[in-house]
């Protein structure tokens, strides 16, 4: 008998799209021209964001003449003109809805083109209800054309399966519609946090951060180990940072090397790596571990990045400062139990193009608030 | 590799009785056979399976199934595997997208189009959209059929099978006639054939027995096996199984394809 899929939840929000996934996957495989087969106003914010980080994308530009008799002559001719011009060492050609209803298949184009260098084609459109699913496409076809293993395939479809079960149960995925919320003042959520660090408390400073957005979070954990520092008790903190620089796509590798030698560089310390960059989804797991060995009797954590991938077992007596960038994690942060949460408002586009960290609105509150101690 | 063949055509022009008759007649010959139903009608295999209606592919995608492979491939005559991609209500949503997204599904999940001899498609009308020609673009196809009758409209809808399937570089391996009673029309068929670069493998008479049989949910094949029409069918299977090559095919000017038709 056919078995029913368990009915899943509503979806009334606009969701993170499948097609941008997987024009940031493209990006952290080094992919240096990505073409948009679609109309020209699709996924246009983040491709524009995405060429402040390096990468060009471009799109074929289909109108209602393409929709009805097919784009393939238009992909064509922005493909020669992207190898042309932008001379690429590697190509993505992406999917769009409109592409994707029609039955346009890239790989016609490619094989008229013929281009010299590899082309990564991803047949995806922005209808799954998980946008891991736009990830794991783009995987999928970096696989097949042998520019990463079976086994880096094979370990981020598991992180991905992770990210996607994290967001169901507290994150964005988690309700049907989730209102957008400011959280607490950062101004106040500071004094708080100094109060306890004054009073000598012991403290856990997390960063677990997506990618690059760790640019920034990185901000906030230097921040903390700063001002403990500045007033007498910095032996007071542990810090724990998502940083590995062994694992993960060429770009979170990077970024994770370029991070922690800022980090050093300011003098903060590393207590314990819980993973890479990639390993958000997992990474709180293996901090969980280590705070249950070692600090279950601390009185305070600041958790960065992505708080509500950290289990609450060995943090729940604990007083939580958490800091994400998504004002809808805000509600669902609090219904965890995270005393404080605080935004960083536009945090990802201001990490992008980046080498180095980048201060955030919070860690420069905790700066200037012990400025004259 | 099994041979996976496409059968093209006007709509209404006998299309799925041929394909089910041709099904049935390999599966007489112990050839392992897999039957596709591209039609939203979800038609094809109805004959096969003594006019009983199996759940589509869409049918089950609609419920919110996590499809398997046993949920969608029936077996019906002689084992031949039926499966019926099925689509929306007339008027509404994509059959194109429908027939697209069904495609990638069997690609994953189906072995009954692999461990097989023949795998027929049943293609709807002529080729509309993208969708439409999904089985040939996802590299399932790698022979295209062509039915019509010596009428004009339908051999026009033939010619222009026969653009889509040269802008596609697909071959054609043969041109069907199933004849409708014109005048001159194995003729017709057969010049028609022959101009854009194929030939004419079987002249399928006009007869009311195919009709009668599927009225009871029957292919010739099955219900009346000894009938004359049911040895057209046999050679038309024999001549499908055989090995030929096809060429792609070169479409003919609307004023040559009527001037065919006068002859």
């Amino acid at each position: 008998m056919p078995v029913k899929k368990e009915k899943e939840p509503l979806i009334m929000h606009p969701r993170p799209s499948s097609i941008v996934a997987a024009l940031y996957t493209l990006r952290d495989l080094d992919t240096d021209v990505v073409i948009l087969h679609g109309p020209p106003g699709c996924s246009f914010k983040h491709a524009r964001l995405l060429e402040e980080d390096g990468m060009r994308v471009v799109t074929t530009s289909l109108d209602e003449t393409g929709f009805v008799f097919g784009g393939h002559d238009a992909l064509v001719e922005v493909l020669e003109k992207v190898i042309e011009r932008f001379n690429p060492r590697r190509i993505g050609i992406v999917g769009t809805c409109a592409s994707m209803i029609i039955g346009e298949e890239l790989h016609e184009a490619v094989t008229q083109v013929q281009p010299d260098v590899p082309v990564i084609e991803v047949d995806v459109h922005a209808g799954y209800r998980d946008n891991t699913k736009g990830v794991v496409m783009a995987l999928e076809s970096a696989l097949a054309s042998g520019i990463i293993s079976e086994a880096e395939f094979e370990r981020q479809k598991a992180l991905l399966k992770e990210a996607t079960l994290v967001e169901k149960r507290h994150g964005a995925a988690s309700k049907e519609y989730l209102e957008p919320n400011r959280g607490d003042l950062k101004y106040k959520v500071a004094g708080r946090l100094l109060e306890l660090i004054k009073q000598g408390k012991k403290g856990l400073n997390i960063l677990n951060a997506k990618k690059e957005t760790a640019f920034m979070f990185a901000d906030i954990n230097l921040a903390v180990a700063q001002v403990a520092q500045k007033l007498g008790y910095g032996s007071n903190i542990v810090n724990m940072v998502n940083l590995d620089d062994n694992v993960g796509l060429p770009k979170n590798r990077r970024n994770a090397r370029e991070i922690k030698d800022d980090l050093k560089e300011k003098g903060f310390e590393i207590h314990h790596i819980i993973g890479g960059l990639d390993e958000y989804p997992v990474a709180g797991n293996t901090a969980d571990r280590i705070i249950g060995e070692k600090y279950s009797d601390y009185d305070f954590a600041v958790i960065s990045g992505v708080p509500h991938a950290l289990p609450m077992n060995n943090i729940n007596n604990m007083e939580l400062f958490s800091v994400t960038n998504g004002p809808r994690q805000v509600v669902p942060l609090k219904e965890m139990g995270h005393t404080h949460v605080v935004v960083e408002i536009d945090l990802h586009p201001k990490t992008l193009g980046v080498s180095h960290i980048v201060e955030s609105e919070f860690g420069a509150t905790l700066r200037e608030m012990v400025k004259d101690a | 590799m099994p041979k996976q063949i496409a059968i093209y055509g006007k709509g209404g022009i006998g299309k799925s009785s041929t394909a089910s008759n041709v099904a049935a007649a390999c599966a007489d010959e112990g050839y392992r056979v897999t039957i596709i139903g591209c039609d939203p009608k979800s038609d094809s295999s109805i004959t096969l399976l003594q006019g009983r209606r199996i759940p589509t592919i869409m049918d089950l995608m609609r419920e919110g199934i996590d499809i398997k492979e046993e949920d969608i491939v029936f077996n019906g005559y002689k084992g031949v595997k039926c499966l019926e991609i099925g689509g929306p209500e007339p008027g509404i949503g994509c059959a194109g997208r429908g027939i697209i997204v069904a495609i990638s599904l069997l690609k994953k999940i189906s072995r009954a189009i692999e461990d097989t001899d023949l795998v027929i498609y049943d293609v709807p009308g002529d080729i509309v959209c993208g969708g439409f020609v999904a089985p040939v673009k996802k590299g399932l196809v790698n022979e295209a059929y062509v039915l019509t009758s010596g009428e004009y409209m339908p051999l026009y809808a033939a010619n222009n099978i026969c653009k889509g399937l040269s802008r596609l570089e697909m071959t054609l391996n043969g041109v069907i006639c199933n004849s409708r009673g014109a005048l001159n029309e194995e003729k017709i068929v057969s010049e028609f054939a022959k101009e854009v670069g194929s030939q004419l493998l079987a002249f399928i008479p006009k007869d009311v027995l195919v009709q009668t049989c599927e009225r009871d949910g029957y292919s010739v094949i099955e219900k009346a096996p000894d009938s004359q029409i049911a040895a057209v069918y046999r050679k038309l299977a024999k001549s499908i199984m055989g090995k030929r090559d096809g060429k792609i095919p070169v479409p003919l000017d609307d004023a040559r394809l009527r001037e065919l038709t006068r002859i």
